[in-house]
Order: C-alpha cells, then sequence, then structure tokens
C-alpha cells in the first residue's frame, strides 16, 4: 500500500477520490437531513409559495407593492430597491471620490489637510455605524407638523424629504431614463459610423426623447388627474407629494460618504501612478497644463484606476444588504423576512445568493467591457512602466 | 557502460504538440565533465531538467546512477539527493541569509540538525571562496557572488552529479571568470558535470566531451580538441563559426 | 581664467519656503488657502466648542444636558460600561478588560520581527486568543463562570476579530495551496468554494450560517450559534486571504520551487520554507488591509443579534432617557473603532516601507 502511494500517479487519484466522495457523503447528508426537517415541519419544497401573498408590506417600493401582494413580486421590490440605492450610490460615490481625490493630491497644504481628514475619518469607521448615524440624524429632525420647508413646496423632516410629485409612475421614470441612456448610445454609435448623418444625430435624438417623454405622459395616466401634485400637511403626515424616506436617505449618505473616501483613494492613486515620463514628454512637446491633464494623465490614470475601482463597485453593492439594521426593504431584507415569515428557507437562500451572483456577474461583465475598450493595446495587464 | 552515471535511451520531451527533444541517447560515465552546447530551442536546458526530473520526458528512459527516473516519488527523492543543479538566474531564497540557504536543506533533506547543518554550510562556502558572506542576505551580494553561494548551497546536499544550466549566462562579464573558475576547480576535484552553457573557453579547458544539440537532437559529439579543431557535421561549424566569431579572445 | 564671483545661492528648505510653495504658491492658491482656511478654522471652532468647552462631562450634572449648547458627555459616564462590557457581570468587567488587553498585547507582539516565522506568529495568536477565552469564561483557577451569551461590548468585538483570524489564517492558506494544485479536483473545488463565497455578501453568509446550517446539520453538530456565525465569518476571510496569498504566490519566480526542488526538499518543506514566507512578505500590505476590513465588519454581526459593541451602542442610546445623545454614543464607539483600525492601518503603512527596503 505504501509502495503504492509512492507512486505519482496512484496518489493523486487516491487523493482526489477521497476528496470528491467527501464532498459528495457531505452533500448527500444535508439533503437528506434538509428533506427530513422540511417533512417534519410541514413545509411543501419547490417555489410555489411565490404565488402566494405576503401579507405584510415593505416600506419603500419603485413597483406598486401592498401586503397582499405575491411573494414574487414582494421579492422583485427588493431586488429593484437594492438595484437603486447600489447604482446611485455608486454614482454619487464615485463623483464625490473624484473629488475628494482631488484634494489628497492637490498641492496646496489645505485642500490637502482637508482631503485627508475626511478619507481617515470615513474609512476607518464601520458602514453600519454611519449608517446608523445618518438615520439618527435623519430622524432627529422636527415633526412633520414643524417640518423645515423650502418655498413651501419642499419640506424636511423626521419622516423623509417632501418634493412636490410628478404624477409620473416611477416605474416610468425609469423608463424615460433608460430609454434616454438607450439613444444617447445608439446617437454615438451613428455619429461613428455614418459622417454623413453626424449633423442631424444630435437634433434627432433630443425629438426622440421629448417624443418618448410625451408618449408615457400621455400613456398610463387618467386623462384628467393633474400633473403636478403638491404635498399637503393633513393631520400628522404629509400627503400627496414624492417622499423620500430616511431609511432610503441615511442609506444612500452613508453608502456615498463611505464609498468616496475609498473612492478618493483609488482615483489618487491611479492619478500618481502615471509615469512621470510620460507627463515630460507632454512638457517637451509643449503641451499646457490642461492638455496634458486631458490628453495623457486622465486617460492614463482611469486606466490605472479600472481594475480597483471595479472591485470597490462589487463590494458597494453588497454593502447595501446593511439596510436591513435601518430598515430599508432591501433585496436582503426582504428574502429574511420571507424566510422568517414563509420557512421556505433553502429556496429563499438561493434566490438571495442567486440575485447576488447576478448583480456581481453584471458589473462585473460591464467593468470589463469598459476594460477591453479602453485597454492599452498589447501590454496585457495594466502595468505602467 | 555498466556503472554509468547518467543514461539517457530514446529520450522525448513534448510539450503540446511542440517536439523540444526527439529520442536523445546520451551516456556520461563517472568523473565525466560534458558541456552541452548549441542554439537556442536546440533543447539542451529541456536535456538537462530532465535528468532531475523538473520536466517528465514523454517518451524512453532515464538511469540516474542506476535508478530509473519513473513516477514512483521515492526513487525521485533519492536521484534528487545525488543530483545538484545550479540555475542561470541563481535561484537564492531571498528571505534567508546565505548561511540559512545553504543549511536549511539539509536540516530538511539529510535530517541534519543545525549545528551540523551549519558546519557543512560554512565548509562548502569556504570551498567557493565565499564564506566572508555568510551573515549576508542575497540581495547584499553581486551576481558573481550569488552564483557561487548557489553552487555552495548545491554542494552542501554531498550530490555525485553536478548540472549547470546557463550558469553565467545572467552575469555581467566581470563576474563570468570568478564563477567559471569555481567550476573549474570543481572538475578538476573530479565532480561529474553536465554543463549547459555558452562559454567555450570554459568547455575548451574543462570539458572532457563537448555535446553539440539542434532541433531537440544530439548533432555531433566529440572530446573537446576534436570538437573545436575537427568539427564534422555542417551545423557544427556553423554554430562555432557564429560563436567563436563573437568571442574572438576565446579562440 | 578668472574665478568665478558666483556662489551657490542659499538652499530654500526653510519651513517658511515649504509653508509659501504649498499654500500661496500663486495668487488663486493663496485665495484658496485663505477661504478654506478660514472654513477648516470655523469648523474646528464650532466642533471644539461643542465637543469641549460647551460639553456637560460628569453625571451629576446631566440636568444641564437639555440646556447646554454643547456635547452631553454624561452619557458616557452613564453607559460607558454597558458598551464596553455588554451584559458581562459587573464585578468581573476585569476580566473583560484584561482578556482584551491580551489581544492587543498580542497585535502588538506581532509587530515585532522576532515573530515572523510560520511557527512562532501561530503560536503567539493561539497563545494570545487561549488566554482571553480563559479570562472570559472561567471555570478555572477559581474564576467564575460567564457564558458566551453574556460576552458583549468591546470584548466580543474583540472575540469575534480574534477568532476570525486564528481559524481564518489556516483555513486560507490550505484554500490556496489547494486552489494552485495540479489536482484538477481539489482546485475546481477549492475555486468554486472561493469564488462563490466572495461574490456574496458577508451578511448572507452570516445569516445563512445563523438560520440555515442548523436545517442542514444533524443536531448533534450545530453548535451554539456565535460559533457557526464566528465559523462562517472565518471562511469568509479566508476566501479573500485565501486569493491574496495566491497573488503574492504568484509573484514569485518560478525558479525559487524548482530549485528547493532540485535540492531535494518536500512538497511541504518546499511550500512552508520557501515559498509561503515569500507570498506572505510580498503581500503585506493588502493582508494587513484584509484584517483591518475585517475588524470593521464585525460590526455586522450586530444584525444576526449578538451585543457587540455596535449593538451595544445603539442600546445606549436606544431606550430611556438618553435617546437625544446619540451623536455622542455614536462618536464614542466610532472612536473605539477608529483607534483599532486607524492603529492596524498605520502599522501597515510603516511595514510596507519597510519591506520596500528590502529589510529581513
Amino acid at each position: 500500500m505504501y509502495r503504492l502511494l509512492q507512486h505519482k500517479k496512484a496518489r493523486s487519484w487516491a487523493l482526489q477520490s477521497l476528496v470528491l466522495l467527501v464532498s459528495l457523503g457531505l452533500t448527500v447528508s444535508f439533503v437528506v437531513i434538509a428533506r427530513e426537517n422540511l417533512l417534519s415541519q410541514g413545509i411543501a419544497t419547490g417555489f410555489g409559495f411565490l404565488e402566494r401573498s405576503t401579507g405584510w408590506p415593505i416600506n419603500f417600493a419603485l413597483i406598486e407593492v401592498t401586503d397582499r401582494s405575491p411573494y414574487w413580486r414582494m421579492l422583485l421590490a427588493g431586488l429593484l430597491n437594492t438595484l437603486l440605492v447600489g447604482l446611485l450610490g455608486l454614482t454619487f460615490a464615485t463623483l464625490f471620490g473624484v473629488f475628494v481625490g482631488l484634494l489628497r493630491i492637490s498641492s496646496n497644504l489645505i485642500l490637502n489637510i482637508i482631503g485627508t481628514t475626511y478619507v481617515e475619518i470615513f474609512r476607518n469607521v464601520p458602514l453600519i455605524l454611519q449608517a446608523f448615524f445618518w438615520y439618527a440624524v435623519l430622524t432627529h429632525l422636527p415633526s412633520p407638523r414643524s417640518a423645515i420647508s423650502i418655498g413651501e413646496v419642499i419640506f424636511v423632516s423626521n419622516r423623509g424629504l417632501i418634493l412636490p410629485a410628478l404624477n409620473f409612475p416611477l416605474l416610468d421614470v425609469l423608463l424615460l431614463g433608460l430609454g434616454a441612456v438607450a439613444i444617447v448610445f445608439g446617437a454615438l454609435q451613428i455619429k461613428k459610423h455614418s459622417s454623413r448623418a453626424a449633423p442631424y444625430v444630435w437634433p434627432a435624438s433630443a425629438a426622440l426623447l421629448v417624443l418618448l417623454f410625451l408618449l408615457l405622459l400621455l400613456t398610463g395616466r387618467s386623462p384628467d388627474s393633474p400633473l403636478v401634485t403638491f404635498p399637503e400637511l393633513r393631520g400628522l403626515r404629509f400627503r400627496d407629494g414624492f417622499d423620500i424616506k430616511p431609511e432610503f436617505s441615511a442609506l444612500l449618505i452613508a453608502i456615498t460618504v463611505f464609498g468616496a473616501a475609498y473612492i478618493g483613494e483609488i482615483v489618487r492613486g491611479g492619478l500618481l501612478s502615471v509615469d512621470r515620463g510620460r507627463i515630460e514628454a507632454g512638457r517637451a512637446l509643449g503641451l499646457r497644463n490642461f492638455r496634458i491633464n486631458q490628453l495623457i494623465r486622465i486617460p492614463l490614470a482611469v486606466r490605472a484606476m479600472l481594475p480597483a475601482l471595479a472591485n470597490q463597485y462589487v463590494w458597494l453593492m453588497k454593502a447595501t444588504t446593511i439596510g436591513i439594521a435601518i430598515g430599508f426593504p432591501d433585496y436582503f431584507m426582504v428574502v429574511s423576512t420571507s424566510i422568517n415569515q414563509s420557512g421556505q428557507t433553502i429556496e429563499l437562500l438561493a434566490l438571495l445568493m442567486l440575485g447576488f451572483l447576478l448583480i456581481n456577474y453584471s458589473i462585473g461583465f460591464f467593468m470589463n467591457r469598459v476594460n477591453s475598450r479602453l485597454e492599452i493595446k498589447g501590454k496585457g495587464p495594466l502595468v505602467d512602466g | 557502460m555498466p556503472d554509468a552515471a547518467i543514461q539517457l535511451i530514446g529520450v522525448s520531451k513534448f510539450f503540446g504538440k511542440y517536439r523540444a527533444l526527439n529520442k536523445v541517447n546520451l551516456e556520461v560515465a563517472q568523473g565525466e565533465r560534458v558541456v552541452v552546447c548549441g542554439p537556442s530551442g536546440s533543447g539542451k536546458s529541456t536535456l538537462i531538467r530532465c535528468i532531475n526530473r523538473l520536466e517528465e520526458h514523454s517518451a524512453g528512459r532515464i538511469f540516474v546512477e542506476g535508478t530509473e527516473l519513473t513516477d514512483d516519488l521515492k526513487a525521485l527523492d533519492e536521484v534528487r539527493r545525488e543530483v545538484g543543479m545550479v540555475f542561470q538566474d541563481f535561484n537564492l531564497f531571498p528571505h534567508m541569509s546565505i548561511l540559512n540557504n545553504c543549511a536549511l536543506p539539509l536540516m530538511r533533506v539529510r535530517k541534519s540538525s543545525r549545528q551540523e547543518a551549519e558546519t557543512v554550510a560554512l565548509s562548502q562556502l569556504e570551498r567557493m571562496k565565499i564564506a566572508a558572506q555568510a551573515g549576508k542576505y542575497p540581495d547584499q551580494l553581486s551576481g558573481g557572488q550569488q552564483q557561487r553561494v548557489a553552487i555552495a548551497r548545491a554542494l552542501c546536499m554531498q550530490p555525485r552529479i553536478m548540472l549547470f544550466d546557463e550558469p553565467t549566462s545572467a552575469l555581467d562579464p566581470e563576474m563570468v571568470g570568478e564563477v567559471l573558475e569555481s567550476m573549474v576547480d570543481l572538475a578538476n576535484e573530479g565532480m561529474t558535470m553536465i554543463c549547459v552553457t555558452h562559454e567555450m573557453g570554459f568547455a575548451r579547458r574543462a570539458a572532457d566531451r563537448v555535446v553539440f544539440m539542434a532541433e531537440g537532437e544530439i548533432v555531433e559529439e566529440a572530446d573537446s580538441d576534436t570538437f573545436f579543431d575537427h568539427p564534422k557535421h555542417a551545423k557544427t561549424r556553423a554554430f562555432l563559426a557564429q560563436i567563436l566569431y563573437r568571442r574572438p579572445a576565446e579562440a | 581664467m578668472a574665478e568665478s564671483a558666483l556662489t551657490a545661492p542659499a538652499p530654500d528648505n526653510s519651513l517658511a519656503q515649504w509653508l509659501k510653495r504649498r499654500l500661496f504658491a500663486n495668487w488663486w492658491d493663496g485665495l484658496i488657502t485663505v477661504f478654506f482656511g478660514a472654513f477648516v478654522l470655523w469648523v474646528l471652532f464650532k466642533v471644539v466648542g461643542w465637543g469641549f468647552v460647551d460639553a456637560v462631562w460628569s453625571l451629576e450634572n446631566k440636568d444641564q444636558c437639555r440646556e447646554a449648547a454643547g456635547a452631553c458627555w454624561s452619557v458616557i459616564e452613564a453607559r460607558g460600561r454597558l458598551i464596553l462590557f455588554g451584559l458581562y457581570p459587573y464585578e468581573q468587567h476585569w476580566r473583560s478588560t484584561l482578556a482584551c488587553g491580551a489581544i492587543v498585547a498580542t497585535m502588538i507582539l506581532s509587530c515585532l520581527p522576532w515573530f515572523w516565522s510560520l511557527r512562532r506568529l501561530p503560536l503567539l495568536w493561539v497563545s494570545g486568543f487561549g488566554v482571553f477565552v480563559i479570562l472570559m469564561y472561567g471555570g478555572v483557577f477559581g474564576l467564575p463562570l460567564v457564558t458566551t451569551e453574556q460576552w458583549g461590548g468591546l470584548a466580543l468585538t474583540v472575540f469575534i476579530f480574534a477568532a476570525v483570524v486564528v481559524i481564518g489564517m489556516p483555513l486560507s492558506v490550505a484554500l490556496a495551496l489547494a486552489r494552485r494544485s495540479p489536482l484538477p479536483v481539489i482546485s475546481k473545488l477549492a475555486g468554486g468554494i472561493i469564488d462563490i463565497v466572495r461574490s456574496l455578501p458577508l451578511l448572507t453568509i452570516l445569516f445563512a450560517a445563523a438560520v440555515v446550517v442548523p436545517f442542514v446539520v444533524p443536531d448533534w453538530a450545530q453548535g451554539d450559534k456565535l460559533g457557526r456565525v464566528v465559523l462562517a465569518f472565518a471562511v469568509f476571510f479566508a476566501c479573500y486571504q485565501a486569493e491574496i496569498i495566491r497573488a503574492g504566490m504568484q509573484s514569485i519566480p518560478p525558479g525559487q520551487e524548482e530549485a528547493a526542488a532540485a535540492l531535494g526538499m518536500k512538497y511541504f518543506y518546499r511550500v512552508f520554507d520557501v515559498l509561503l514566507p515569500q507570498a506572505f512578505r510580498n503581500t503585506l500590505p493588502s493582508t494587513i488591509n484584509q484584517f483591518v476590513i475585517t475588524f470593521k465588519e464585525t460590526s455586522i454581526v450586530t444584525i444576526i443579534g449578538f451585543f457587540e459593541v455596535m449593538a451595544s451602542g445603539n442600546a445606549a442610546v436606544g431606550t430611556g432617557n438618553w435617546t437625544a445623545q446619540y451623536v455622542e454614543v455614536y462618536v464614542f464607539v466610532g472612536a473605539i473603532y477608529f483607534l483599532f483600525v486607524f492603529g492596524l492601518s498605520r502599522y501597515g503603512d510603516y511595514l510596507e516601507k519597510k519591506v520596500r527596503l528590502g529589510v529581513a
């Protein structure tokens, strides 16, 4: 036996078979025990429960959900919530983060100090603590009766930020947004490929966008409901406005502020990694500072930042799960409440994991596309110098 | 040859579809010094890396000190203890001192105590005339010094055969001499050596036999005088012309 | 040729010159300095005013808090113990303090290069962790028993962090080695586990450990909730750290392993004497960063229902008299985190500089 184990191929076969056996054994035992438990608790397996109504509401959703909505609709609302707060958070964090990064590498000492203080404070405190903090701040605002008002149409209270509402379903707003993005992309493509159509592209896109807006405006609404509704204080609460709940705002602010601290460092790293020789070449060619930034420093810095940025985006999306701590109904919270209420643990957990795997792969895929389009040809991974 | 140090019989090596070695036959006697040369891509590095199974040969048989190289891991351990290797890139362990570089393998492979291992290490470092650097770290030494340490490290295991894979190719010209000197001393002490190198002066001086390879095959082999003075094959002559033209001082 | 009358200009290294360059390089730079400088001073003035000058410090004066313009730090005196120790018995708080001190000492000792061998470092952490558990749990040496349900506050945070590190590091080495194995079954299995775990949020994994594991595992293997969650957290940590180690190993020239093999060193010695020490040195900054992130992420277990320092902070604010003092409490908890995390990051920077210079 010992002699046999000294044989390289025999050893590798034995080891691999052992590992396979143990893994299969564990999996099988998990399944068997799970089935026993499910049977003893009288819970049916399978995804049939998705058609059942939940019996509980959530306090924020992009699509129409009530406490009578079926599970699948509730889960979809949760997923959309995660995407909303995640994508908005990523965008704001990036914009803000660029600003912070520039502060950090500024030659001005005061700006430097501001940037460094910001980064050190908000990077070294856990995200969940920051979320709790902002939530506490927002819920300690005055009650609706004594709300802070801006021009009598916008109100800030501990129930949230209330704006005049466009009588435009939120889903339609999203469609409009997506439509606009699609039109812009289409316009850019047409501009690239056809020089004859080029001068007409932007006016045509603008016209198309207006058309889309009017279309959405006219359909899906009863003709005599008003276009804009203003918030009105009735009793203890505001009605009829577009209200942004503090749960959502607190999470968004926390993700933006925390994310900006990290993205600021990534931006700083990217800008610092641009080889001095390239900048000097630009100077030698007689380019002025603005041009050097535009043509050399920024493009190279962006390419250097992409891998770290992609990682950060994935991390920030996953971080939205802490919304449950402050009551924001993101995908995780909807799933965990569903598990509590329906007992369909395994199926729901699988859906949870699937949802996040999907989100991650989408971000990864998108960033990879951006990366390959921007990639410096012939050099493989983005290593400068 | 009954008690040859190394025997390669019909050895071929494929990397995917690419054939690096084509049915090579070679025998090296005890105490013999062989230099292997040839253009790049000729398979000379692959050849000696098969001898201590850093590459696994695809076909044929290899015997080292009578032990055949197969999938038998125990046999492989024995072979590697008897065969020492020196690399083009030195490959000293950067996180250990020079002394530890030499002593640690002894402690792990021959299970010596730290005392014994360090004694042997120091004596080998002496032999390579580099004992003064024993406390330093590899990054603090020059290339030539590092390579001499690498030789000493291989010698600590008291191998019966030494393999050299282009030991001076990565060195600055000023340092090539000191390493070659050490190798000549080793040769004169009767070590069985196979050396892949471009240093023809060394070959002329220290080698018993010179083997010329091209495209995975042995084209010509002869004792060193015959090889340099009366090369038979056209390819050999072409190669020598190139090499010797580039280094007129060596001719 | 006449002797040159020119002498080298005096170097302008003085503080005044440096300040001029950094603050008043040109006219709009000067403008920015003045404007933002004023802003920074105003913020400082407000913060110091709120936090120190106008603040109420002691518990007796807490009635003044309502009228005071500044911070009400009395809440710390009232609730500080709750935040630091959770529900740990009052008389035994000294044990909790000592236990945290043991872990802090372990972390400080880890900084000394003398401990940087693959034998001494694990030994140090295991003994530090062991001292922690003995002090906290008791039941021996005449120390009264305090079960894990009563562990809370900072001590629980530190416990989770140390446990995750002690379990997670060896696990990460195992996973990294498995991933680079030439045996396809093992490498694909390890790769699959690492990729899936890394793409999920930590909360999902901890939640699964707390809720799902009891479902699929027989009763005798379940352990207590804290143990399950710590184990899951350790697996999460291990998957991230395994990738860091893998990157470190990939940056080692292949000749290193070949040289070790040629010398006759077996797999175990090749990996532990030659490859791993280099991999860790190469990836020290990423590893320290991973530790820092882990310490911060211990706050997430508050969602699962554990009473670590974040939860105890919330409890201190939540009910009763102190709801208005949420800022003070959150600043206090934030400061605790900041202390640990900032210290660790600074040490990481220091190590990175030291390793880059090629010393040890």
